[in-house]
């Protein structure tokens, strides 16, 4: 009885899955690989395959340099955030109680994340022309101090559960503060850190506004940018589009496949705090 | 080695300070400069007045900002609750002892992976090309045409939302259904709560954190919706799908109304706060009666 | 000990700051071509790839920048006064801001000024702030919007070219008997909403309805009721999801012979030949009034070039802007863009747009009207509204109504700001 109920769950849920999620998937990756002539029937199966779709949009949307640039924002902003953003907080939660300094900080990193994007929008677009942030280099520095708040709040939390009896007993063996940090308690903070990696990630891979006002020079825009640049001229060439689309989502989907249930209980672990 | 027990190294102050100073530097400044503009009449370059509270009482007055804000908190409020109830079946379907747990998991989690933009892209198509293509196919009038085209165009707005936000909120409620301690259950079972009774009595208030994570996340990111709307509608038709955030792009660069979309966007933060603030107080005070 | 670190940390953190503000100076001789239109791409960039191999030797590349939404794009460049060296876009409210933000050079020494036709040059000068006379922008390519017709159906039916809107009202009736579409409207892209209306306000508004507007002696609601009843009678016969086709596909079902009219411009025909390259496509004026003396064909200045007077290349961005004006490369713009020129001499000579070729030549245009109407005025986004009311069945005259009244409304907010 018991049994049945599951298999009727399941069987809601695998059809779900199917037609919701799958589906438009599937249809994007056809529609990548048909010919133009080939569209009528949008879901039924290519009458010949034609990779030529790919190498076309790779060409149009110059794909390498746009790659190389999101892998850059991505890769570069998730080093420096990770090894800033979690030494801020650390010393912000240490230190609350010993200076008023760190508690005020604390609060105004977290203040600052009721401020939606696109209040800041528009001066920043002026701000970031003032110091030339108007590029790759400039974007990655953004998105590091832009994701402080929401970082510090992450770290905060899983610094306060780390026993403080650990950076004494690192102290007493002659430790400075940055050694008990890198090699006591960043490594304590690991799954955390995993969140934020994830979270970053994931932030910077995919995000439209920022790279939409601030990365006007062709040579310094990001993969989803280009996309949107790209669509007028891809015009009726669905294919084409839809190629570009997949050339995108690959990487992600990629990382995705071997690193589900990491990402899937990092995800998890920093909004739970 | 000797030192004051109370002191605090200075390389934290350092730390601390220079990601500060930064911080304040690109951040606060921005939003500071950000509120200064709006009592301005700055196009965005050129030449600047003082014009007081002008562009403020403009905001009233502009109907084209009042419905954009009517939309956006229509928008907001049915997708917090439609997105907050299908994440809560499913993750209440994913916990029970299913078949091909983690790939069905792995499946529903998918759509979090991927860009907005494209995902908007994507459905675009489906709407313009793939629905009508089969509603006529069928013959069903409703289908046949472009749902972005109609005065319904918020519904093809909505469902994509739901479908790349459900992603995350279900994966909240999962934990937090994880978390609940099997012996509850049993007792509820002697007690002979089953079914329905089970989950309002039980489960749904041992969900309470989640619960209030899910809301004001959920409200705070569909308060701000613009990726989807650029990608989907441009805000048409008309205006009926115009939000804050992209009326605030599009009037504050495109129409030379960068002052007063600056004081637009400031309206927009006050809302923003005081949503997140009433929602966590009356969610707090609920987890607490529970608690 | 300590300290030593505390300052490895700070020169590290500054560094690292100080790299990423510097670490973007240095350039080489490249010009960038900022291009606010999608459908010239081609076309522009084979010609500055000519450009370019001629100046190989120098160093000097220019590159040609299109993005979507090139207006607002260019409006977050000027805020951030990174003006692109050379730009090309329309005699349109968006070069007006350009224009006025002064940050243009005047091109007025130039040598080949004196090749360009008056009547266009002027039209750049009357969207200048103040109407200045200045040659801040040249024109180079002009564009003709009207009524594109499948030349092949209309031949099939035994159609004659209408020149009143009777004759346009029975064209419609014919097709329609013999089961065919009349319209391909394509509102999900609401700019291609204002077509018909650019084409219709010029032969039915009164004269002088821009300056008076402007001046508030007149408004939308007392003058352009005739407009925009026939805006809806338009809609009346256009394909049933008029508000759901976006351009590109809108484009592809009229080119496959979905429909036997389209109401746009010159603009298109490249697509339409990129859809479906045997299309035998013309287009004629507008007849929306009943005498035909009035009819223009509504042509403005379609791309202009103009160049940021702080280029740090400024004398190899006007050579480019001259390179351009030379009649052979104007001829091959025309020619693949089913163009006009600005150039004189330089003539259109494709049967794709025979019909409203003499008119132009005999100077029987007018300009469009909503490149008078003052930024921020989103005509567009009322007519999607009025159209879309239209599908759901609202009153007509109450739709037009509104429409007008709304008109009047939004034109005065943004005339004020």
């Amino acid at each position: 009885m018991k049994k049945r109920y599951n298999d009727i769950i399941t069987a809601l849920l695998l059809v779900g899955a199917a037609l919701f999620i799958l589906l438009p998937l599937y249809m994007t990756i056809l529609i990548a690989i048909k010919d133009p002539s080939d569209m009528n029937q949008v879901l039924s199966f290519p009458k010949l395959l034609r990779l030529e779709n790919f190498a076309d949009a790779w060409r149009m949307t110059k794909f390498p340099r746009k790659f190389f640039n999101t892998a850059f924002i991505t890769v570069v902003n998730l080093g420096f955030t990770i090894i800033t953003n979690s030494f801020v907080a650390y010393a912000i939660t240490r230190n609350r109680k010993k200076s008023k300094f760190f508690g005020i900080m604390y609060y105004y990193f977290i203040s600052a994340m009721f401020i939606p994007f696109c209040v800041i929008m528009l001066p920043l677009v002026v701000q970031a022309n003032i110091f030339h942030l108007d590029n790759v280099m400039g974007i990655t520095f953004l998105y590091v101090i832009f994701g402080l708040p929401m970082n510090t709040f992450i770290y905060s939390g899983a610094v306060k559960s780390i026993p403080i009896a650990l950076d004494e007993a690192a102290k007493i063996d002659g430790a400075n503060p940055l050694q008990i940090f890198w090699s006591v308690i960043f490594p304590v903070l690991k799954p955390t850190t995993a969140t934020v990696a994830i979270l970053s990630f994931m932030w910077t891979w995919n995000d439209f506004t920022m790279p939409l006002v601030l990365l006007s020079d062709e040579t310094q825009q990001t993969l989803q940018l280009a996309q949107y640049v790209f669509k007028s001229q891809f015009s009726v060439n669905y294919n084409l589009a839809f190629a570009s689309y997949v050339m995108v989502i690959l990487p992600i989907l990629v990382i995705y496949i071997f690193c589900q249930k990491w990402i899937m209980s990092g995800v998890v672990a920093g909004a739970v705090k | 080695m000797k030192k004051k027990k109370r002191g605090v190294e200075p390389i934290y102050y350092a730390g601390v300070g220079i990601m500060g100073v930064l911080f304040f530097l690109f951040h606060t400044i921005s939003f500071l400069k950000g509120v200064f503009y709006s009592f301005t009449d700055w196009k965005g370059y050129g030449d600047w007045n003082f014009v007081g509270l002008r562009n403020y009482l403009q905001i009233f007055k502009d109907t084209d900002t009042i419905s954009a804000y009517l939309f956006t908190f229509k928008f907001a409020i049915i997708c917090t609750i439609l997105v907050n109830i299908i994440s809560l079946i499913l993750a209440c379907a994913l916990n029970s002892n299913i078949r091909f747990k983690n790939f069905v998991k792995g499946v529903y989690f998918l759509p979090y992976m991927l860009g907005s933009v494209i995902v908007g892209f994507i459905f675009n198509f489906i709407f313009a090309n793939l629905i009508p293509a089969v509603g006529q196919h069928l013959g069903i009038d409703a289908l046949s045409t472009n749902l972005l085209g109609t005065t319904s165009a918020i519904w093809g707005i909505i469902f994509v939302t739901i479908w790349s936000g459900c992603a995350f909120n279900t994966l909240i409620y999962l934990s937090g259904l994880q978390s609940i301690d099997t012996d509850v259950y049993e007792a509820a079972a002697l007690d002979g709560a089953k079914g329905l009774r089970k989950f309002t009595r039980i489960t749904f208030p041992l969900l309470a954190p989640s619960f209030t994570i899910n809301m004001v996340l959920a409200a705070k990111g569909y308060l701000m919706v613009y990726d989807q709307i650029m990608a989907m509608t441009d805000g048409g038709p008309g205006i009926s799908t115009t939000s804050i955030a992209v009326l605030i792009y599009k009037k504050g660069f495109g129409g030379g109304q960068f002052s007063y979309q600056m004081a637009n966007a400031v309206v927009l933060f006050i809302v923003v706060v005081a949503v997140s603030v009433f929602q966590l107080r009356v969610l707090e005070k609920r987890e607490e009666k529970i608690g | 000990m300590r300290r030593k670190r505390v300052f490895g940390t700070l020169a590290l953190v500054l560094g690292m700051t100080c790299l990423l503000v510097t670490g973007c100076g240095e350039k080489t001789k490249e010009l960038e071509l900022f291009s606010s239109k999608a459908e010239n791409a081609d076309s522009l960039q084979k010609l500055v790839d000519e450009f370019n191999t001629l100046h190989e030797s120098e160093g000097v590349k220019v590159v040609l920048n299109t993005p979507a939404d090139a207006g607002t794009i260019l409006k977050t460049r000027l805020a951030k006064n990174d003006v692109p060296d050379i730009m090309s876009m329309g005699g349109d409210v968006n070069y007006t801001e350009v224009q006025s933000a002064g940050v243009l050079a005047d091109l007025g020494q130039e040598s080949y000024m004196s090749s360009i036709q008056a009547s266009y040059q002027q039209m750049v000068y009357d969207v200048q702030k103040d109407k200045e006379e200045v040659a801040y922008g040249v024109p180079y390519a002009t564009n003709a919007s009207g009524v594109l017709y499948n030349v092949d159906k209309f031949e099939e039916l035994g159609l004659e070219i209408p020149k009143t809107w009777d004759e346009f009202l029975s064209v419609i009736d014919t097709i329609e008997a013999a089961g065919e579409k009349p319209f391909e409207f394509t509102l999900k892209d609401k700019w291609t909403g204002l077509c018909p209306w650019n084409s219709m306000a010029p032969d039915l508004q009164p004269d002088g309805f821009t300056d008076a507007r402007l001046a508030n002696e007149t408004t939308f609601a007392d003058t352009h009721t005739e407009i925009a009843e026939k805006y809806l009678t338009l809609l009346d016969h256009a394909q049933a999801d008029f508000m759901g086709t976006g351009y590109d596909d809108g484009n592809k079902a009229f080119a496959n012979g979905e429909a036997v009219m389209m109401i746009n411009g010159n603009w298109a025909i490249s697509q339409f030949t990129n859809a479906n390259t045997d299309f035998n496509v013309d287009m004629f004026a507008f007849p929306a009034s009943n005498d035909p003396a009035k009819n223009y064909v509504t042509s403005g200045v379609d791309v202009l070039f103009c160049v940021n007077k702080d280029s740090k290349n400024l004398e190899l961005a006007k050579e480019f802007v001259a390179f351009m004006m030379e009649p052979d490369h104007a001829k091959q713009y025309i020619n693949e863009q089913f163009a006009f020129s600005a150039v004189e001499g330089v003539v259109q000579e494709d049967a794709k747009v025979d019909g409203v070729k003499e008119d132009i030549a005999n100077g029987k245009v007018a300009n469009f009207p909503d490149h008078y109407y003052p930024n921020g005025f989103d005509l567009a986004a009322l007519l999607s509204q009025m159209s879309l009311n239209h599908t759901e069945g609202m009153d007509r005259g109450e739709n037009i109504k509104q429409f007008l009244a709304s008109c009047d409304e939004k034109y005065d907010i943004s005339n004020v700001q």
